[in-house]
């Protein structure tokens, strides 16, 4: 395939309406005789519901009507979980509570009003009683014996065990030799935080006995599915819509309250109905990410060879399941190895719940966790033995190769750790920052060099291991003037699909980039999708558009091949041409599609026009990898972190459009690098949300990161025929880790091992004053 | 959060304690207090406008006192909701003889819950700080016949 | 995110202004770049009855020279003051504080009076009022007065403005001969506000002693305050580095502490010396020809 498109820096087909503000979102739907909801939130973490007196707001202007759960009960389904692991305990998850409230945010009531502002101040007239139950929301406390329970029905507080275990640990723990680590790692809750907060506008229309629904979604047509169950509905009559999402990170792979809600009203009145979540709601009531409590046992040898890992993870789930809450933790145990042949796992996750928000897919959703863990045992066992971490990263590398299998029994599609740490050490100056290191510790100054070697699971997933499928659908279409449709089942939104789809299809069939448009996220124009989510959407999504296009040039070849009277396989299709190699025989790509549409000669057995579709069916997830150096320098009087130098290698693969990858990787690393210093979405004792508004939630932002060098290296996945693996949480997985690797590094003079996240300075002062790291 | 400190009043310590348990003078002590009815099992059902500057919310509630030892000390209970959120709180306030006055000294905790406890945290400790402080100020006008703070204050800062 | 009813006026002139808030008293707020009140009001915790929009009273928005005072009006953005070229050469501590306030968007929006009217406990403009000495005009119905800056300031967010009164505009002395400034600031990762900020204005005479120095500080108590312990060990004594540090070592001595999610009452403390050290040593480098 001679490249002219993919592999180029092209600019974002998105770009123009999103940047003059002409693209439209779901509150930039209007449509006549809209009505408005608005809720009514506990702010208890756990209460019974004694009484809901909505009689005041039923009075006011605009008001038509107040729901509360028991209006809803046995009329509107449950907020669905898709995942299915054995022993999983399911409480009921009403969209609306039922009896009992057990997280702050969790709706109670809704009022529908013919005005959104209408909506809001009635919803501040509904008075409920509530009686208090205690609060759980520490992990420890949640799994004791004697702790109260969330849900009674279920007996305690843990949704599941899930046990992994590979290796021979009676040969570990035999060992006398082999050194030993104890560690507990808290992996915070952050929010996703999505720019565009999540929204929905749900229309019934009676006469035809259909519901559309456009809602701020990553995933349609699995929402389309969910709500007609929900509902009750024909899925047929069912169609949903994700106009312009303006991001997700995860956060809209999931199917809330609200959109059943709004789907239910909608319904009742047989008027469009609509619901734009305000940013206090968005950091209570949108699910939110990691959670993590891990007690790790590191079994090592002298020379820096890890052999065994133990690791207990407590996962904060939150209240209730949403769609994949449970998943998300099973993802930390099977990437905990890392990037690093350890012949011994043995992983206990406990799936815990309390009286918080559930946790759900952050970018990243379980490796960033995962690789923080494992990323972290490598620097602790380099301190311990007084190495370099890179020797000990050297150490514990497989060779390069493909299809590498780790005592958890994860198959790595290919790998060459070596030559991205090799390629980012050279391009930091790794020495020499070494160098500069051992100077300023001399002069009292602590300079911090942080690695990570992370390698991810990504381009989700074969089926047979994902909750609702792993495929993906893709539909090329030529129209009868020439120009190229593309339909993906996947959503994007945000990642910049429209413009490296169109980069494949154009350099597949030869023709203009400017002549290929991409569609997505409607269910009545697409035929079938999942979705975008677990950097699929290229490697799963791309990969079905590959397909289908090549059905596309089977069928126009075998056109082009009468008209010529050449063989199909010896035409290419290039500059709008079909033609021979050598080009002494060829005919206008037009003239071809002119062919298949008014069908005068089709060749016997061809049907007209010119539209196909294809359902990837991966055979493997992908692993893409990285090594990354970060460079911080604590001021030593107030612990400020001061971040000076990030560099990045990572391998995501065959890279379509590096603009796309730099993009990514840049946003992926400010969202790691602020878990890593400054956000943390806090709950007090009582499950009462104290980083309510970003007054407090601390979001990355621009002005607080250095320039970050990046750089690639190719390693091609045999896994689909584009070789891409997937680029959309690399930076956040890989980056968290390298700070804190960085920083622990920089105050490694003082004896400290490990300062939970986020490094905040008050924390690091504690340590530079010769004090117990954690009181903050 | 934990609500601590003590105050210097220059009234002898009955005044004290008789003034504390005066419905009259406690509701015109108590900031932005509206409402201030006792009920028969000795409780108060309160309306109060309280909050920092324009940062005002009313809340209804109900502040109950408990093991009263006259003239030495009580515990009070207070819960309340608005439209701002909830709030339940417990504390024992002593009295003791001091410097020709009477010490008042406060030791309680404080749960905020709802709106106020989510974007409020930064000043949370503070506000609360400052309207003890505005309780004291004027409850000290409402002593009889002696002069308003004449000895100084002796508030201590609150820890979390 | 949406306020409850309010009914909104757009007075013309500041005499209509101060007609209104005569008229509407408590049920009335006044609003000024709005970038306090507008996010307290949409989460319902001020809900004015009447809002009072200062923002078309352009005669307070100016900054000006005159009978050796710089006069700052009420209404001027923090932009106007960080991109004004007059501070910058006679009174670069405003343009320093100003480049620490928010982001671009606040900067071009929040105005100096807003942000002092309002009092947050961590807000930059109130410590470096304090530290340039500087004056607060206040016009009502019956004629205008002049607040210093060190009586200003009354508690959290509680300042000495009666009602009634519209705070019009600022004025300070320029810097002085051997005279050095700075503002200093540790930023709230989230919010941008000041964990701990530090203005400090130092004059030395010709003996090269600090002759004077005054040191404002926000974001450690209820309300920013003159480190006045800190000015007291100063003046009148050569500027040594250990003077610095040990008289730094007082910069919240007696101030009720603030403790939250990010910093602990301790640290802030620890913090305030630090940041009151580093801006007076930046304060004399500049002040030392």
């Amino acid at each position: 395939m001679s490249s002219k498109l993919l592999g180029e820096r092209i600019k974002r087909k998105e770009d123009p309406r999103l940047i003059q503000g002409r693209s439209h979102y779901v509150d930039d739907i209007q449509l006549c005789g809209m009505l408005y909801l608005a809720f009514v939130r506990s702010p208890h973490a756990h209460a019974e519901i004694k009484a809901i007196h909505s009689e005041a707001a039923q009075k006011m202007p605009g008001v038509l009507a107040v729901y509360t759960g028991a209006d809803l009960e046995g009329r509107l389904g449950l907020i669905p979980c898709a995942a299915g692991m054995e022993g999983l305990k399911v409480p009921p998850h009403p969209c609306l509570a039922l009896r009992r409230v057990r997280y702050v945010g969790e709706p109670v009531a809704v009022v529908v009003a013919s005005g959104r502002y209408q909506a809001v101040d009635a919803a501040a007239q509904v008075e409920v009683d509530y009686e208090p139950l205690p609060a759980i929301t520490d992990l420890d406390k949640a799994v004791s014996s004697d702790s109260p329970v969330i849900h009674e029905s279920l007996g305690d507080n843990i949704a599941f065990v899930a046990k992994l275990e590979g290796g021979d640990w009676k040969a570990v723990e035999s060992d006398a030799s082999l050194k030993v680590i104890r560690q507990r790692l808290v992996n915070q809750r952050l929010a996703p935080l999505s720019m565009e907060t999540r929204g929905v506008v749900a229309s019934y229309s009676p006469g035809e006995d259909t519901l559309t629904v456009w809602s701020s979604t990553q995933i349609p047509h699995l929402l389309k599915t969910q709500l007609a169950v929900m509902t009750g509905m024909d899925e047929a009559r069912v169609r949903v819509i994700a106009p312009e999402v303006g991001g997700a990170f995860g956060s809209k792979l999931n199917v809330y309250a609200e959109e059943g809600v709004a789907c239910f009203v909608s319904r009742q009145f047989g008027k469009p109905v609509k619901w734009i979540e305000s940013r206090r709601e968005n950091l209570m009531a949108t699910i939110h990410g990691r959670d993590q409590i891990d007690d790790l046992e590191i079994y090592f040898r002298p020379d820096g060879k890890v052999m065994g890992l133990k690791c207990h993870i407590l996962a904060n789930l939150g209240a209730y399941h949403q769609l994949l809450t449970p998943a998300i933790p099973t993802l930390t145990a099977l990437m905990i190895l890392g990037c690093y042949n350890i012949p011994a796992v043995f992983v206990e996750t406990k799936g815990v719940f309390t009286n918080t928000m559930s946790t759900d897919a952050y970018r990243g959703a379980g490796r960033p966790e995962a690789t923080y863990i494992i990323e972290r045992v490598m620097d602790m066992v380099a301190r311990e033995l007084n190495l370099d971490p890179v020797e000990v990263r050297l150490k514990n590398f497989p060779p390069p190769g493909k299809d590498i299998v780790l005592a958890t029994g994860v198959s790595y599609d290919t790998a060459n750790y070596q030559k991205t740490l090799k390629k980012v050490l050279t391009l930091s100056g790794y020495k020499k920052l070494r160098r500069e290191q051992a100077r300023l510790r001399k002069k009292g100054k602590y300079l911090g060099i942080g690695l990570s070697t992370y390698v991810e699971i990504c381009a989700m997933g074969p089926s047979s291991r994902m909750p609702a499928g792993g495929w993906e659908s893709g539909t090329v279409r030529v129209e009868p003037t020439g120009k190229v449709t593309v339909l993906s089942g996947t959503s994007p939104h945000g990642q910049g699909e429209e413009t490296s789809f169109a980069q494949i299809v154009a350099e597949e069939l030869g023709v203009p980039y400017d002549d290929v448009t991409v569609y997505h996220g409607d269910t009545n124009q697409v035929p079938m999708g999942i979705g975008t989510f677990g950097s699929r959407t290229t490697a799963v999504g791309g990969t079905a558009i590959y397909h289908a296009a090549q059905r596309i040039k089977k069928k126009m070849a075998r056109l082009a091949a009468v008209k010529l009277g050449a063989k199909p396989s010896e035409l290419v299709f290039r500059d709008g041409k079909i033609e021979t190699e050598d080009g002494s025989k060829s005919v206008k790509f037009g003239e071809v599609v002119g062919e298949a549409y008014f069908a005068k000669q089709l060749p016997p057995g061809l049907a007209p026009g010119l539209v196909e579709n294809y359902v990837f069916e991966p055979p493997n997830y992908t692993y893409p990898f990285g090594a990354h150096v970060a460079v911080v320098e604590i001021d030593n009087e107030t612990g400020e972190v001061n971040l000076r130098n990030y560099f990045a290698v990572d391998d995501c693969g065959r890279i379509l459009n590096p603009m796309l990858v730099d993009g990514q990787i840049h946003g992926g690393l400010a969202q790691g690098i602020g878990q890593a210093l400054w956000e943390e979405h806090v709950y007090d004792e009582n499950g009462q949300l104290l980083t309510g508004t970003l007054m407090d939630c601390a979001a990355p932002r621009a002005h607080q990161f250095c320039w970050f060098e990046t750089a690639n290296t190719e390693t091609r996945t045999p896994v689909n025929p584009l070789g891409v693996k997937g680029v959309g949480e690399a930076g956040t997985i890989g980056s968290t880790p390298a700070i804190v690797n960085a920083v622990m590094d920089a105050l490694r003079p003082l004896g400290v091992r490990h300062i939970d996240m986020p490094l905040k300075p008050e924390k690091i002062w504690q340590v530079l004053r010769g004090g117990s790291p954690q009181v903050v | 959060m934990k609500v601590e400190g003590s105050r210097q009043l220059a009234a002898p310590r009955e005044v004290v304690y008789r003034c504390l348990m005066d419905p009259l003078s406690l509701a015109q002590a108590l900031p932005g207090c509206e409402k201030l009815d006792p009920q028969p099992d000795g409780s108060y059902q309160a309306t109060l406008k309280i909050g920092i500057a324009s940062i005002k919310g009313t809340y209804q509630g109900r502040v109950q006192i408990l093991d009263a030892l006259p003239p030495e000390s009580f515990r009070m209970k207070i819960e309340g909701k608005g439209a701002g959120g909830f709030l339940k709180g417990e504390g024992t306030i002593s009295l003791t003889v001091q410097n020709g006055g009477t010490l008042i000294s406060y030791s309680g905790e404080v749960q905020i819950g709802g709106m106020i406890a989510s974007v409020g945290q930064r000043m949370m400790q503070a506000a609360a700080q400052q309207m003890v402080q505005q309780f004291f100020d004027a409850f000290s006008h409402q002593l009889p016949a002696v002069q308003p703070d004449a000895v100084n204050s002796g508030g201590l800062p609150p820890s979390t | 995110m949406i306020p409850e009813p309010f009914e909104y006026h757009s007075p013309q002139s500041l005499e209509e202004a101060l007609r209104l808030v005569t008229e509407f008293g408590e049920e009335g707020k006044m609003m000024a770049g709005g970038h306090s009140l507008l996010p307290m009001m949409k989460l319902r915790l001020a809900s004015p009855r009447h809002v009072i929009d200062l923002g078309r009273l352009s005669e307070l928005r100016y900054i000006r020279e005159s009978d050796g005072w710089i006069e700052i009006g009420a209404l001027t953005t923090h932009f106007q003051i960080e991109s004004s070229s007059l501070l910058r050469e006679k009174c670069p501590l405003l343009p320093e504080t100003a480049r620490e306030i928010g982001d671009a968007q606040v900067r071009n929006l929040g105005t100096l009076g807003g942000s002092l009217a309002h009092a947050d406990p961590a807000a930059d403009w109130p410590a470096a009022i304090l530290a340039l000495d500087a004056e607060i005009r206040a016009n009502s119905a019956g004629g205008e007065r002049w607040i210093a800056a060190q009586d200003f300031f009354v508690g959290l967010m509680t300042t000495a403005l009666a009602p009634g009164e519209i705070l019009t505009a600022v004025r300070l002395p320029p810097l002085p001969r051997r005279a050095g400034d700075t503002y200093l600031k540790l930023r709230q990762p989230a919010s941008g506000f000041a964990v701990v900020g530090v203005g400090v204005r130092l004059a030395l005479n010709e003996a090269a002693h600090i002759e004077r120095v005054a040191i404002g500080v926000t974001g450690i108590g209820p309300k920013a305050y003159r480190a006045a312990a800190v000015e007291r060990e100063l003046l009148g004594k050569p500027p040594t580095a250990r003077r610095l540090a040990e008289a730094a070592a007082r910069a919240a001595d007696g101030v009720q502490t603030n403790s939250d999610l990010f910093a602990s009452a301790e640290y802030r403390k620890h913090l305030a010396s630090v940041y009151v050290r580093r801006a007076l040593e930046l304060a004399l480098e500049r002040a030392n020809p």
